[in-house]
């Protein structure tokens, strides 16, 4: 028998604490309709179980706020539909273009994705008579178990408040095993395609795959060195990364810059573009995708994008740590978190307004020869600086 | 022979360059030095010579073909009206926008605007008749602004400002240089009299004179609009046209 009355208690008295919630629920009680019907819901049983103070509950209770909402699905949901259009703004910009705006010109073409969306939705996926027909519609949904599963460690929270829905001391190690299984599902889909871009992409993939890898593990562990945790939320401790002097971008800035351009060959973003190389491969291992699915394809480097850059976020910029915003409480960690990865995201896309695609050799050489030298240094750098401080 | 190779950068010219196209990245982001009109918004000023769409006004025009012969892609054509007389038709198919048609038109009945943007849905259309090139097309207007160029120095910059351009100018037709035909060999002449049938402003005559059963033709220089249609059709090919 489940202990129910056990279950609630622990849920109960474990939420976010936000005060503003409160000052919101006590102007309600002061409205002269509203604040009745409020307190009537709030009050409302069923069972002798007053329902909607426990959905509230649940709702913000913290292993379950913190998946759904910051650094969760909603965050990461959110991202999806601005950083696209962001992106195709300020690229345009860049090069004096106008970027999306025919569609409600008034916010500047703001839901051009919603549109894109909406467009992919009621397209045909076609499934040509090459492919391999289970595969070629598993494989993209299944690249979703690598790219969400890392959402469960990544902690928005600052010093002495973590916001990760769960705590372990392998969290690093099994988000950077996971971001290393995502290539696999990419040669699988091309696999699937059975097309001679996607084979081309496919094989790309991989050599960028090795390029990146090694350099981009070995960052990791200079941080996890030079923290002496692998836990997110000892990560941003009151021990590590107290003050911003101590962020591990100031710490170990060559580890940092390892783990960006890691961030930007593994979400083949230019200059990195190499396996889904548009003007030769034709989006690579996805060139025979069409509707949605192609919608999913198209989203998921964001996606890769997102959790990478959260991490980049946890491990050199402090995680969720600023100055605190009044009536906010804990939620201003989440928010901070939210608006610095936005802006590493932000330099991640605008990459592709300032550097042309490099040639797979050059990428290969800067993978193994300028990364490589640079995470081993910071490894080397993190244990001196760990023995130091 | 001097061989060309790849330049070789150092870590810190690498380092300087990586710098500036990012700062240079930064910058554009912020403030961009974007001169594009956004067309259909807003209109560039044009100015009052444009050449673009034609308009054509009956009363003006005195069948002289002018415009057709000149027009060197071919593009007008002479149509018969009912009253007798012969207007020009446009195809703007062939039209290559010199606008020697309305330089020509001794009567002022062709004249520009600032029209650019009309569209057809077939070949066929593009062929204008007389009577849709009175009236000018109808246009759906989205414009709220219209943009100037302007040089400062050697930068070009966009300045917009709230108004609504007006397409159909109003300018004084062109006069160009006026002319008057005359017969060159009097001698030659065949008093064939196609020179008077064709003259629409009367300024051929023809006087007989019974003693020598000659016929003396003549033009009168005031009464000639310079047309050039006498010049054409003059089957000795005695008639010139000179500067009045």
């Amino acid at each position: 028998m489940i202990d129910i009355s056990g279950l609630i208690g622990t849920i109960m008295n474990n939420p976010v604490n936000i005060p503003l919630l409160y000052v919101i629920y006590d102007l309600l009680l002061k409205i002269p309709v509203l604040g009745g019907i409020v307190a009537f819901l709030l009050d409302f049983t069923i069972l002798g179980m007053p329902i909607v103070k426990y959905i509230i509950g649940f709702v913000l209770w913290k292993p379950f706020f913190t998946l759904i909402i910051i650094p969760g699905f909603a965050t990461l949901g959110t991202m999806l539909l601005v950083l696209p259009w962001l992106e195709r703004k300020l690229v345009g910009r860049m090069q004096w273009r106008v970027g999306p705006r025919e569609i409600e010109p008034h916010t500047r073409g703001s839901i051009q994705l919603l549109a894109d969306t909406l467009r992919f939705l009621f397209q045909e996926v076609i499934i040509h008579k090459d492919a391999h027909k289970h595969y070629f519609l598993q494989f993209p949904f299944l690249y979703f178990i690598p790219v969400l599963l890392p959402l469960l460690f990544i902690n928005a929270g600052a010093a002495g408040h973590p916001l990760v829905p769960i705590q372990t001391d392998y969290a690093l190690q099994i988000m950077i095993g996971l971001v290393s299984l995502m290539p696999v599902f990419i040669i699988g889909v091309a696999w699937a395609a059975n097309n001679r871009f996607s084979f081309i992409g496919a094989v790309r993939e991989a050599f960028m795959y090795f390029a990146y890898e090694i350099p981009f593990i070995i960052a990791v562990l200079a941080m996890i060195v030079l923290y002496g945790t692998s836990n997110t939320a000892e990560v941003i401790s009151g021990v590590n990364q107290s003050t911003w002097l101590h962020w591990g971008v100031i710490l170990n800035p060559l580890a940092a810059l390892t783990f960006f351009i890691a961030t930007a060959m593994a979400t083949s973003r230019l200059p990195f573009d190499i396996p889904e190389a548009d003007q030769e491969v034709a989006f690579g291992p996805f060139v025979e995708y069409t509707g949605i699915v192609f919608g999913l394809a198209y989203i998921m480097a964001y996606e890769k994008a997102y959790v990478l850059a959260a991490i980049m976020t946890m491990l050199f910029f402090g995680g969720g740590s600023g100055p605190v915003i009044p009536y906010l409480g804990e939620l201003s960690y989440g928010i901070w978190f939210v608006v610095k990865t936005l802006i590493i995201l932000l330099v991640l896309v605008n990459l592709r307004g300032v550097y042309p695609r490099y040639r797979i050799d050059q990428a290969l050489g800067i993978g193994w020869s300028a990364m490589l030298t640079f995470a081993l240094v910071a490894l080397v750098w993190s244990i001196v600086i760990g023995v130091i401080i | 022979m001097k061989k060309v190779g790849t330049p070789e950068y150092d870590l810190s010219d690498k380092l300087k360059y990586h710098v500036s196209a990012l700062s240079t990245a930064a910058k554009e982001m912020a403030l961009p030095l974007n001169i594009t009109t956004h067309y259909p918004r807003e209109r560039k000023r044009q100015p009052a010579c444009f050449r673009g769409y034609m308009l054509f006004d009956p009363e003006r025009c005195i069948s002289c073909f002018q415009c057709s012969f000149v027009c060197p892609a071919n593009a007008i054509w002479m149509k018969d009206a009912p009253s007798g007389r012969y207007y020009p038709t446009v195809d703007y198919g062939k039209c290559i926008f010199c606008h020697f048609c309305i330089d020509s038109c001794p009567g002022g009945a062709l004249r520009t605007t600032k029209i650019h943007d009309v569209a057809y849905k077939t070949m066929d259309e593009m062929f204008t008749s007389t009577e849709e090139m009175i009236e000018p097309p109808e246009i759906i207007r989205e414009d709220e602004g219209v943009v100037d160029y302007v040089i400062d120095k050697e930068d070009l910059s966009l300045k917009r400002t709230k108004e609504i351009d007006e397409l159909i100018v109003d300018v004084e037709p062109s006069q160009g240089v006026p002319m008057i035909s005359v017969c060159v060999d009097r001698g030659s002449c065949l008093a064939c009299k196609v020179c008077d049938k064709i003259c629409e402003s009367g300024a051929v005559s023809s006087v007989v004179e019974e003693a020598t059963m000659t016929v003396k033709m003549g033009i009168d220089a005031e009464k000639c609009t310079g047309c050039g249609l006498c010049v054409k059709e003059c089957s000795m090919q005695i008639l010139r046209l000179v500067r009045k």
